[in-house]
């Protein structure tokens, strides 16, 4: 018999219960996220057919609309067009609609609704791999999607000549790890909704102003200088300055800016969401 | 040889709520054990602390020698679990469900195979195995939800109400499967609020009220001990029973009592004399039920209310 059992229902020094890092409130995730991760990705295969339609087309009816209608009175300076500053920015800001839906309705209807993360906590998979499998999910989602709006605008180039670099094969990391990010943050907000309607909330005071800040539409650099601070704090916006580089192959040192608020971000996002989660899930 | 599972002063608090108020008990290898209850007895929170799924608040709980606080990875391992309600994959197939369960536990896709089909012959869904989950009935969810808890070959089977909701044939189908489980010699832990439940399957049980555990044995032993060999039901009409009641009682030894619970009053320590008069005394005499004694009649004398809630 070991020590602990002289000593039961002692309060005071207990070790914190699995694996719990205790300045981080929580476990540091294994590979065993990698199951969950199969798991969403199975059940998208499942029904693959409804879920791809939707993100390849509206990006690029959007571009068109925007890009060709509104265009028509957007005077940019220079030679470019109105539709080929919009370009780039598509293969982030539909993708990013990609991951938050995930993190946010997704996970939801897990957590809440069918008892996936129930069933799985009763498995050797911990809270804090049922969010990170959840979270890499839906960051894959918006990689996955960018690869779809990257497809059509190859396809668009010879008329409309949106790809200028080879280079725009890189906008997919970005996009996977600006998911990750998005992800993360979703996924905390998720975990203390009551309700899917209270789920709207978060897309109004997160992810609207970062989709109309994201640079995507239009320069930040002449907004009013809060809003350019504001822009800058969204991840969107830095994946958007990035594919903007990567797809016309401008680099310059500046984006280092870009690149370094990602992966700054990543941690601490992967974190809040997993700690907030975890809170929820261990709750029952 | 170490008990599956070792519980001692075991405790589970929700903010001022104690679920679980200080439980001892212990479950041997190869045992069938029972938790019977009313609904908010403590049953589950008690199950959701022995698979890991909740914390222990205080006490001691070792699950295979292992302690579930330190050790909760290698516990739920070892252990199967069969929930209230059947959490399955609504958008994956049968065989998905299980190929999908078998990787959070890391079994190879080889054995996962191998296992699977295993398992569902042995729940007798082999033809289900490509259908959607809303193609099954209650029962054959149910059968399935106990072939997910048998993929990683569990050491201990836990199963929380496993047939409540169920119709009679499909919850006598998931017995008949406990039992053969049984045989093969898994040691399984049940709760149930329905004593016929416990009484036919259970090798032991805690009878637990409150988050307390009232009374701990077999279930014959447990019969005998609190309830006697018989007892009297009367059905009749409230100024009937209160005469019946006024004449019976003087009559009754030291072992006989009388419970009322709502409109319908048992006697306790009787035997089949007793019967005669109170049938004879009856206006109507099928309202008058002498039978053998049960779990209930346990559960009732033991908190002087019924069981299931």
């Amino acid at each position: 018999m070991t020590a602990t059992t002289t000593t039961p229902g002692a309060t005071g020094k207990r070790p914190p219960a699995g694996g719990v890092v205790p300045w981080l409130g929580i476990a540091i995730p294994g590979r065993q996220f990698i199951a969950v991760w199969q798991r969403d990705r199975d059940v998208f295969f499942r029904l693959w057919k409804a879920e791809v339609l939707a993100p390849t087309i509206e990006p690029i009816v959007t571009l068109l609309g925007l890009g060709l209608g509104l265009g028509a009175y957007v005077e940019l300076g220079g030679d470019r067009d109105y539709v080929e500053f919009l370009a780039p920015g598509m293969l982030m800001v539909f993708p990013m609609f990609g991951a938050m839906f995930e993190a946010l309705f997704g996970s939801y209807f897990r957590m809440d609704q069918h008892g996936t993360y129930a069933a799985i906590q009763a498995t050797p998979v911990r809270p804090e791999e049922i969010v990170l499998g959840d979270i890499a999910w839906a960051a894959s989602r918006m990689a996955l999607n960018t690869c779809l709006v990257l497809l059509m605008l190859l396809v668009l180039t010879p008329w409309l000549g949106f790809i200028d670099s080879p280079l725009v094969i890189f906008t997919i990391p970005v996009s996977l790890l600006c998911g990750l990010l998005i992800s993360g943050v979703s996924i905390a907000f998720t975990s203390v909704a009551r309700s899917i309607s209270q789920l709207s909330y978060f897309f109004s005071i997160y992810v609207l102003p970062m989709f109309w800040l994201s640079g995507a539409f239009f320069p930040t650099d002449d907004l009013p200088k809060w809003a350019d601070i504001a822009a800058n704090l969204f991840p969107l916006f830095h994946a958007v300055a990035l594919s903007r580089a990567l797809t016309t192959g401008d680099l310059e040192w500046g984006l280092l800016w870009h690149v370094g608020f990602l992966f700054a971000g990543l941690l601490p996002s992967l974190w809040l969401g997993i700690w907030a989660m975890r809170r929820r899930i261990i709750r029952g | 040889m170490t008990p599956i599972i070792q519980a001692q002063a075991l405790t589970r608090r929700y903010g001022d709520f104690l679920a679980v108020a200080g439980i001892d008990f212990e479950v041997a290898e190869g045992e069938f054990f029972g938790l019977l209850g009313p609904n908010g007895a403590g049953k589950t929170s008690t199950i959701k602390m022995i698979s890991c799924v909740q914390d222990v608040t205080s006490g001691l709980l070792l699950v295979g020698g292992l302690d579930v606080r330190t050790n909760d990875r290698e516990v739920k391992s070892l252990v199967g679990v069969v929930p209230q309600d059947d959490n399955l994959d609504q958008d994956l197939t049968v065989r998905q469900n299980l190929e999908v369960y078998a990787r959070y536990f890391g079994i190879g896709r080889q054995a996962a195979r191998e296992r699977i089909d295993e398992g569902l012959a042995l729940m007798q869904l082999e033809e289900k195995a490509d259908e959607s989950i809303n193609a099954l009935s209650g029962g054959m969810k149910r059968r399935l939800v106990i072939a997910r808890a048998l993929v990683n070959e569990p050491r201990l089977l836990i199963l929380d109400e496993p047939t409540t909701g169920l119709d009679p044939q499909a919850r006598h189908l998931v017995w008949r499967k406990l039992r053969l489980l049984r045989e093969r010699g898994t040691t399984i832990l049940l709760t149930t609020h329905y004593m016929d439940e416990a009484e036919q399957l259970c090798d032991r049980l805690i009878i637990m009220d409150n988050g307390k555990a009232l009374s701990e044995g077999r279930p014959r032993d447990l019969i005998g001990e609190h309830a006697g060999r018989e007892v009297l039901e009367l059905h009749l009409p409230p100024e009937e029973t209160a005469r019946v009641v006024e004449r019976l009682t003087p009559m009754l030894g030291e072992s006989g009592r009388i419970e009322q619970v709502e409109d319908v009053a048992y006697a306790y320590g009787i035997d089949e004399s007793h019967y005669r008069m109170v049938e004879e005394m009856a206006s109507d005499p099928y309202r008058v039920i002498f039978r053998r004694a049960n779990l209930e009649d346990v559960f009732l004398t033991l908190t002087g209310r019924g069981l299931v809630e």
